[in-house]
């Protein structure tokens, strides 16, 4: 399979990984609409090309990690690191 | 023209002898020394160490070796190779063995496959009568109506089912077989063992590189092994160079079959000792394709008869095999190899009547025959009587491998073939040799040489850049680009005459007896596209892969539709690239098992298993309604180990907690116990279990024993994404115990024996006051320290949940059982737990609840605390607390106590329509009838509500549901006690 | 219905292409006369009344239904391909209606029956086997869900048991059913009315069908533009040309979002490859189409003798068909899992298409927020068998501007109301 770079344990095949998905933020629970939701729930871009993606390394070091991949080749690059937390 | 006759029926008087076997070869490959003997469709035929079970056919006369598919014509051998249509064959209860490439065993059972009676005289031959209405497609435009016939159609039509049959003995043992799996490690692996691929594996490995070498034949050299003195000469200097340099392994009778992102590359070995495949892989870093070439049938009327080869296969035949291929033969040729071809038969006696040259124009009109040739038809309309038309008419580039990584090759009309176009190809992948282009010995050798140097500096450039790529805090020196290309030498390629259908129609696929006739009838009818042709007249879909004919099949189509090769398509190869055994695929069994430390005294008592994911656990020890009776009336103990642990530490522990569980947990007091459940964001239940708090930051949290992989994801996700401020550890402990559950009304005084100890300052006080339900004790327990013990109860019963540091697991149980046995202890196993939680109407997440159920439809509004700041699906809770729909989670008791209905039975409503369904259901040895669960549409989930079971077998039962999910002891008595 | 037979009749005696037949087959055999198209060669017009985006079985038999069962004719399907090339040619054409929820199991039995007479319907020969199909039970919880299955299908009125080990046994002497297997087979459910089709066949028949009603099918044009003001479909754009259209209908698979944002709507769909492999043929040995949910696997044989197997969709969302090593060692471990025999058999050719998954199992149907821009898609893993019943629902959504009663569940607005169809239970491979 493809090799993702895991930044505590280098480039690794991905079977070790679980596969999260697309990067999308949580709204906040106190205010959100059924709408906006539901959206984050069920809608994602499902992009043709370039996506950030978060992984779990799940048979290695058991961080979530991001990463960059074209989704179209599968082509992985790594992620801005910071870009890991949701936004508050 | 002469009469068409029967095949000659072979003489059963004469054993069959090799009369045509040549006198020995410069580069034959046979051992003279060692002859054996094997059967061919029950008769015994001689052959020699090294031969192929065509070649020892061949020797001894044999020229019809098999059948077609639709027609059931006779077919010889076309190409004498691993993709030889014409000899698939039956080696004992092996299916679709590639007779011109299976080498001979003493004693091999080898049988023609689907022939009936026979290979000489096969009924289904009637075929070829009806041949013209069994046009291409034939069947999808009859057979429609009535339609109830279209069973019997289909059995017709199975029985021209063209292939072997599967045997009955299963080969593969899931306790070490004969498949096996290899991970392996070269930093270049080299697709190809002929000249190029020999020369770019010795470049490499003295570049510094550990090389793989794969090769298809049974031994390394490609075309130089039946190549003239030169070719030989150069054969056994290359060989010689692969031996002595080290770093190079070699395997033999070996093809890659496909090569995957980020260069994963999958090899199938085979002919290994005591091994019947297996399957190589490897994270390469540089690939060199070094394929070769594979040469291509002309298409002409007449080109599947007996007789008619290629001329690879009359080289191999003659040269590697000493085996005269026929007497009179003519030779269509529009290259070198043909030429060769047509030397090499004269050199052994044959009589080449004619070398037809297509250079000048020369060509083949058809062959005439049926189980051999007759004549041939040349294009200057001369009739030649012959018994052998080899055909030299062009190549393909296997280019499966660069298409995998990229490529899109195009075609090139001067050569005649399709061009692969390299500057697409990914830097970690090289090709060399034939499938690149043409050149004297030498031009291919020093290519090779020159992409092998690079290759092995590129190995070192992608582990450099694969290292550099992962970003890590220290900010690398390293860059993280590949290091420039080396540019590499050219290799041009030959012109050559464009040769693909000569003046008649003829087969296009041997394997599926598709013609070029039914190609354009294909494209008449409107599917008029490559793929769409292919599709319609099953075209390339046969054993082949389509490495023979797809080339063709192009070519056709374009003339078909009026259009050039390149405008009609290019082709795609998918893996693998050769055909590989499941066997081979699967490899030995690897499915881990867990067991708990007391599985070896559950077995040495009888218990059935239980097979629980990857848990095998004691379901019963023969009598589980026994069993439960045990827990309600004196004590019982269950072995729980597989229920999922999480130790977690840290200060921020209950605003974990706080967040996954949709109760609340900031007050929760060292010493406690709490039950909680676990919603997904959209407000489904997705687990649930308790939490215990041991020490001021030290908790232990329990899940379900199938959850328990998940939860320990979900924690950590919750905890590094969202809230990477919280300090919190999560450690995985669900096997670092063993955990048992000790029940029922004497539970509490066999738990004194082995924990209570007045003189023991670890002790534990399991008096009711100093140990209520719900709480948590730590501390010494059978004599081991660090054991947890909890006052819970799933059953319904006085309860204790015992857990141990998993190495003394089994030691706990036995000095449970032993101390409790004046108290009458027994084990209990999960049936027995059911019934027993059943009982008291405590839900299983999964059985009880499904993919959809929300926490007001389990039950559990109760626990729901909707005025936290924040929770897993605070929303959705919210929105379903306000809209209060969906279905209910309800205790049913059917009207006749002893009926027992199956799980899963629907609940019907007046109308008939479906309300619900039953999801637990059990005989309760306690109340002495049935007690059921089950969800229930919110307008039926009142108590008292009379519904309506549909039992298995199609009536229907009454059945009322209950006041309390509990059906004993619904207030709770005896658990808190 | 009444109306079913005389439009059949209809059809029927049109003036069209030659129907096919045994006595046709052999009389164009003996005087060797060549047959008509199955399709025509069209020019693109400037406007049609609708335009479906997508021509596999869904557009298809979309187009073929809105010119038989509505007299709608001014409809093109358009493909960026050849027809047939997506989804609908790399599936492994099971069929079958033994699903979990009552609304699921009607939709896809309506299917069935549709495929019962398709060959008579469409003159074309699609090859419906009924072998039988069997999912198989390797844990109590598995053959609950069985059980749950198949009542909620004798309800319904369609064939579906529970069946014990020996039993299945009996249907697959092949079957390992032994306590050594790692996962002992429990029991299965049985569902005798499913099977398996051709499905190049099914595509073949309804293009050619629907051509002859006077549909127009545009292969090789890609729509690279859907035209939307005031919150209204205007027209489409493609690679051959512009089209004025007020309808368009969304039947494709795997590039479901991506015409969908065209027009501005946006859908709760991830598109994952699902890969499928075939062995070389032997001779048929396997009466019945073999599932297992908790191997992830399935297993059929053709009439030509080849294994056809496929598993779930790949682990990461991806538009890439290349497939993986991963893959064919996943499922060769698993089918010889279930036959051991089977060791011997060799895979000839893997490949793969792409799935778009919905959170709940469930396909998209019907109108969206954009008016003219209705949708069939989502399918998942399960869209070839409601090819049928898709066309003939969708085509009475676009007739008649109404949401049939068989589709009221699969609205796209569902998921902004929480109301998630409930086949989650059974579609764990989904085949």
């Amino acid at each position: 399979m493809i090799l993702l770079p895991c930044p505590w344990c280098g480039p690794r095949d991905a079977e070790e990984f679980g596969y999260v998905g697309e990067m999308h933020t949580r709204p906040d629970p106190l205010t959100t609409s059924t709408e906006e939701w539901r959206d984050y729930l069920y809608l994602r871009r499902n992009v043709a090309g370039w996506t950030t993606e978060r992984w779990h390394h799940r048979m290695g070091c058991r961080r979530y990690l991001l990463v960059e991949r074209d989704t179209t080749t599968n082509a992985v690059r790594p992620a801005d690191p910071g870009a890991g937390k949701r936004e508050p | 023209m002469t009469r068409e006759t029967w095949p000659t029926p072979p003489r059963l008087d004469k054993s069959p002898a090799m009369f045509r076997r040549l006198s020995r070869q410069p580069g034959e490959v046979i051992d003279r020394g060692a002859p054996l003997t094997f059967t061919w469709n029950g008769r015994t035929f001689p052959a020699y160490s090294g031969d192929t079970i065509a070649s020892a056919l061949a020797a001894c006369g044999v020229r019809v070796f098999s059948r077609s598919f639709k027609y059931h014509r006779p077919r010889g051998l076309l190409t004498a190779s691993y993709l030889d249509p014409g000899c698939m064959v039956q080696v004992g209860d092996e299916p679709n063995v590639r007779g011109a490439h299976r080498l001979v065993e003493a004693g091999m059972d080898v049988r023609s496959q689907d022939t009936w009676p026979s290979l000489a005289l096969d009924v289904k031959a009637a075929n070829e009568l009806a041949r013209r209405a069994l046009s291409t497609g034939f069947y999808y435009k009859t057979f429609m109506s009535p339609g109830w016939l279209w069973p019997a159609y289909e059995r017709v039509l199975e029985r021209f089912a063209h292939g072997g049959v599967l045997g009955g003995n299963p080969s593969y043992d899931g306790r070490g077989g004969r498949y096996d799996k290899r991970h392996a490690h070269p930093d270049v692996l080299v697709a190809g063992g002929g000249p190029a691929g020999m020369a770019a594996a010795v470049a490499a490995a003295r570049a510094g590189s550990s090389v793989m070498l794969v090769e298809e034949e049974h031994e390394l050299g490609g075309h130089l092994r039946w190549g003239g003195d030169t070719d030989l000469t150069a054969l056994r200097e290359l060989r010689e160079l692969i031996d002595a340099t080290p770093g190079i392994e070699v395997l033999t009778d070996s093809v890659v079959l496909g090569r995957y992102d980020d260069n994963w590359v999958s090899v199938v070995q085979r002919g290994l000792p005591d091994i019947d495949e297996r399957l190589v892989k490897a994270r390469v870093k540089t690939l060199v394709v070094a394929s070769g070439l594979i040469e291509r049938p002309y298409v002409f009327a007449g080109n599947d008869v007996p007789g008619v080869m290629l001329s690879t296969a009359v080289r191999r035949l003659v040269n590697l095999y000493a085996v005269k291929p026929g007497e009179r033969a003519v030779v269509l040729t529009a290259n070198a190899e043909g030429d060769a071809a047509a030397t090499d038969l004269e050199r052994v006696g044959v009589e080449v009547i004619r070398v037809v040259d297509a250079r000048r124009g020369g060509d083949v009109v058809s062959v005439h025959g049926r189980s051999r040739i007759l004549f041939v038809e040349l294009g200057n309309g001369q009739k030649v009587e012959c018994d052998m038309v080899v055909t030299a008419t062009g190549w393909t580039a296997p280019v499966s491998l660069l298409t995998m990584a990229g490529d899109v090759p195009r075609y090139d009309p001067t050569a005649a073939r399709f061009r692969s176009d390299l500057s697409r190809l990914p830097p970690e992948v090289l090709a060399t040799g034939g499938v690149v282009g043409d050149g004297t010995l030498g031009e291919l050798v020093a290519h090779a040489d020159a992409v092998g140097r690079e290759a092995a500096r590129r190995a070192v450039d992608v582990a450099r850049v694969r290292r550099a790529a992962t970003p890590t805090s220290v900010k690398d020196a390293e860059q993280t680009e590949p290091a420039p290309a080396v540019q590499l030498p050219e290799l041009a390629m030959d012109a050559h005459p464009e040769l693909f259908r000569g003046r008649t129609h003829g087969i296009v696929d041997f394997s599926e007896d598709v013609s070029s006739k039914d190609l354009f009838a294909a494209v008449a009818e409107g599917y008029s596209s490559a793929e769409l042709a292919k599709r319609y007249t099953t075209a390339t879909m046969g054993p082949a892969q389509g490495k023979l004919e797809t080339v063709n099949v192009v070519a056709i189509v374009a003339e078909a539709t009026d259009r050039t090769i390149a405008e009609t398509g290019t082709t795609t190869w998918r893996p693998p690239y050769a055909p590989v055994t499941l066997g081979a695929l699967a490899g030995r069994e690897r499915e881990p098992v867990r067991r708990s430390p007391m599985q070896s005294w559950h077995e040495r008592h009888g218990a059935v298993p239980l097979v629980a994911g990857a848990w095998i656990r004691p379901d019963h020890y023969g009598d589980p309604a026994a069993e439960a009776s045990t827990v309600r009336e004196g004590v019982g103990i269950i072995d729980v180990t597989p229920i999922g642990k999480l130790d977690l530490r840290g200060p921020d522990v209950a605003k974990l907690l706080n967040l996954v569980y949709v109760n609340k947990w900031s007050k929760l007091e060292v010493g406690r116990v709490r039950y909680g459940v676990m919603c997904g964001e959209d407000g489904v239940v997705i687990d649930d279990g308790v939490t215990a708090r041991l020490g001021d930051e030290h908790y232990l949290m329990t899940t379900t024993s199938s959850g328990a992989a998940a939860i320990w994801a979900w924690l950590e996700s919750w905890l590094q994404t969202d809230h990477p401020e919280w300090q919190v550890h999560v450690t995985p402990v669900t096997t670092s115990y063993a955990s048992m559950n000790i029940a029922g009304p004497r539970s509490r005084e066999l738990v004194r024996r082995v924990a209570d100890d007045i003189d023991d300052i670890n002790d534990i006080d399991v008096e009711p006051e100093a140990f209520p339900y719900m709480h948590v004790r730590t501390g010494r327990v059978a004599g081991v320290d660090g054991c947890v013990l909890m006052r819970i109860g799933f059953t319904g019963e006085l309860s204790f949940e015992l857990h141990v540091p998993a190495g003394y697991g089994l030691h706990a149980w036995q000095t449970l059982l032993d101390e409790g046995r004046d108290l009458g202890v027994r084990a209990f196993g999960v049936e027995a737990q059911r019934i027993l939680r059943l009982e008291k109407g405590h839900l299983i997440v999964g059985q009880d609840t499904d993919g959809l159920t929300r926490a007001y439809s389990a039950g559990l509004e109760g626990l729901v605390n909707l005025d936290k700041t924040d929770s897993v699906g605070l929303p959705e809770l919210r929105w379903q607390h306000e809209l209060r729909d969906g279905p209910r989670l309800v205790g049913l008791q059917t009207t006749q106590e002893s009926l027992v209905p199956a799980e899963g039975s629907q609940l019907v409503d007046d109308s008939g329509r479906i309300c619900g369904r039953v999801t637990s259901s059990r005989l309760s040895p306690t109340r002495g009838r049935s007690v059921c669960l089950g969800q229930i549409d919110a307008r039926l989930a009142e108590p008292g509500t009379l519904v309506k079971i549909r039992l298995v077998d199609g009536g229907t039962a009454p059945a009322v549901v209950t006041e309390h999910l509990a059906q004993v002891d619904p207030e709770g008595l005896r658990l808190r006690g | 219905m009444g109306t079913d037979m005389a439009d059949a009749r209809r059809f029927a005696r049109r003036p069209g292409p030659a129907r096919y037949s045994g006595l046709a087959l052999l009389r164009h055999g003996v005087v060797d006369h060549p047959w008509a198209p199955a399709w025509r060669t069209r020019e693109l017009k400037r406007t049609y009344e609708v335009v479906i985006v997508g021509g596999g079985i869904h557009g298809l038999a979309t187009a073929y239904y809105l010119a038989r069962n509505h007299g709608i004719t001014d409809v093109a399907v358009l493909d960026k391909g050849y027809l047939g090339g997506g989804g609908s040619g790399r599936n492994t054409a099971i069929l079958r209606s033994n699903y979990l929820t009552p609304e699921g199991v009607r939709f896809y039995d309506r299917s069935l029956d549709l495929y019962r007479g398709l060959a008579a319907d469409l003159n074309f020969n699609v090859m419906f086997s009924r072998k039988g199909h069997l999912t198989l039970a390797h844990s109590d919880a598995s053959l609950r869900t069985m059980r749950w299955r198949a009542e909620v299908n004798k309800v319904c009125g369609v064939d579906s048991d529970v069946i014990g080990p020996q039993d299945v046994k009996r249907l697959v002497p092949e079957m390992d059913v032994t306590d050594e297997a790692r996962y002992p087979i429990l029991g299965a459910l049985y569902h005798p009315p499913g099977g398996i089709i051709r499905h190049d066949a099914v595509v073949w028949g309804y293009a050619r069908a629907a051509d002859s009603l006077g549909v127009h099918l545009h292969q090789d044009t890609e729509v690279t533009g859907i035209d939307v003001s005031a919150g209204k479909v205007r027209g489409v754009r493609t690679t051959r040309g512009d089209i004025a259209t007020p309808l368009v209908v969304n039947a494709t698979a795997g590039w479901a979002t991506l015409v969908a944002d065209m027009a501005g709507v946006r859908l709760p769909v991830q598109t994952f490859p699902l890969q499928a492999a075939v062995t070389e043929p032997v001779k048929p040995f396997l009466r019945t189409v073999v599932v297992s949910g908790t191997l992830h696997v399935y297993v059929s044989q053709t009439a030509r003798g080849e294994l056809v197997f496929g598993a779930s969709v790949d682990p990461f969302a991806s538009y890439s068909t290349r497939g993986s090593l991963e893959f064919t060692e996943g499922l060769a471990s698993h089918v010889l899992a279930l036959m051991p025999s089977l060791a011997k058999l060799r895979l000839l050719r893997q490949w793969s298409g792409l799935c778009d998954m919905t959170p709940d199992f469930a396909p998209i149907m019907g109108p969206t927020g954009v008016d003219g821009f209705l949708v069939d898609v989502g399918w998942g893993t399960y869209g070839f068998k409601a090819g049928p019943v898709a066309g003939e629902t969708m085509a009475e959504c676009v007739a008649t501007g109404r949401t049939p009663q068989l589709i009221s569940s699969f609205g796209l607005d569902r998921f902004a109301q929480g109301r998630l169809v409930g086949e989650k239970g059974a579609a764990a491979v989904g085949h």
